[in-house]
């Protein structure tokens, strides 16, 4: 199963650059409502297996018991129910809200519901730019379902454990914005589950032949 | 006698792209570089008087890219095209001697506007 859901060299790269478009575009969204320089890195792509998702997230945000907060937010394609679909879920190390909430000047005390709500912003400012970003470029229109709070303070490998995976492999992909001098970290990540991958296979196909 | 031209872009994709949205007829030599390492050293030996140069790149990034342009003397004329749109990616690549930015993904129409403002063509 995974060997076909394996991207060629010429499909990932060419995924990587979608999702640096779509990033940029988010990171430019950021960048206005914080008031800050984001600094962008080269989106990471790599297909897991669910049962190593947890132990995946772990090495990409920051080793073992990182403490963080996230968001989950469905995506799928409008016309029917079969295209692309997939999860985009923004991750917060513990750190970043006190950093998140002096930059937006909030100067309430930061309880978890107070921490809940600058999360949502920032999924909400991320998510529809990086979305609509992917979408446009595959020509394919993605809409999104309300996002949800996957956990807070909880260690990233722990994030995902109560979700119902209905998914054998899927494909992340890692998308990290950066603040100069502060100690904020954002991570996003799109989880495409097994079917998905192939309806992905095929846009990236297309635009590779446009080449 | 061609323009040796350089496009350093970590992604295949963006060097095909930025080199189909090349002007037709332009003399120019291309040599394609990978990451901003490949791309200094393209550009010590000679191989990009101009260049096309992406900011998002492993080992050695843009901004890096053109600190070192500048540091070692280069007369390289450097236009930027990245997908990093935000506002202030512009003024620092302008700051350290840019002499333009394209947003990505590439059009060509845009591409030859910059190239025929500055008489590059």
């Amino acid at each position: 199963m995974s060997e076909q859901l394996a991207l060629t060299e010429d499909q990932r790269d060419c995924l990587q650059e979608v999702v640096n478009v779509a990033m940029g575009q988010a990171g430019d969204s950021l960048a206005r409502f914080l008031e800050v320089f984001i600094h962008l890195s080269v989106p990471r792509i790599r297909l897991v297996a669910k049962e190593d998702l947890g132990q995946e997230l772990e090495s990409l945000i920051g080793g073992h018991g990182t403490k963080v907060s996230g968001v989950s937010q469905g995506f799928f394609h409008v016309e029917d129910g079969k295209g692309i679909r997939g999860e985009a879920i923004v991750v917060f190390n513990d750190s970043s809200f006190k950093e998140l909430a002096d930059l937006l000047a909030y100067d309430e005390e930061l309880t978890d519901a107070a921490e809940k709500e600058l999360l949502m912003d920032v999924t909400n400012v991320l998510n529809g730019a990086c979305l609509n970003g992917i979408g446009e470029q595959i020509e394919t229109e993605l809409a999104y379902s309300p996002p949800s709070i996957l956990g807070q303070h909880v260690p990233i490998s722990d994030l995902l454990e109560h979700e119902k995976l209905s998914w054998g492999h899927a494909l992340l992909v890692e998308i990290s914005y950066t603040l100069e001098d502060r100690c904020f970290n954002c991570t996003m990540f799109l989880l495409m589950p097994g079917e998905s991958i192939v309806v992905m296979k095929e846009e990236l196909d297309k635009l590779l032949e446009d080449l | 006698m061609s323009i040796p031209l350089l496009i350093c872009d970590d992604s295949a994709m963006a060097r095909k792209q930025v080199k189909r949205a090349i002007p037709e007829g332009w003399d120019v030599d291309i040599t394609m570089a990978t990451n901003g390492v490949e791309g200094i050293d393209a550009i010590r030996s000679g191989k990009g008087e101009m260049v096309f140069l992406d900011l998002t790149m492993p080992e050695l990034d843009g901004y890096g890219v053109l600190e070192k342009v500048k540091t070692e003397g280069h007369k390289s004329i450097i236009i930027v095209i990245s997908a990093d749109i935000q506002p202030e990616a512009r003024e620092r690549v302008m700051g350290l001697g840019a002499l333009d930015f394209v947003k990505k993904p590439i059009d060509g129409k845009k591409l030859t506007e910059v190239l025929t403002k500055y008489g590059l063509l």
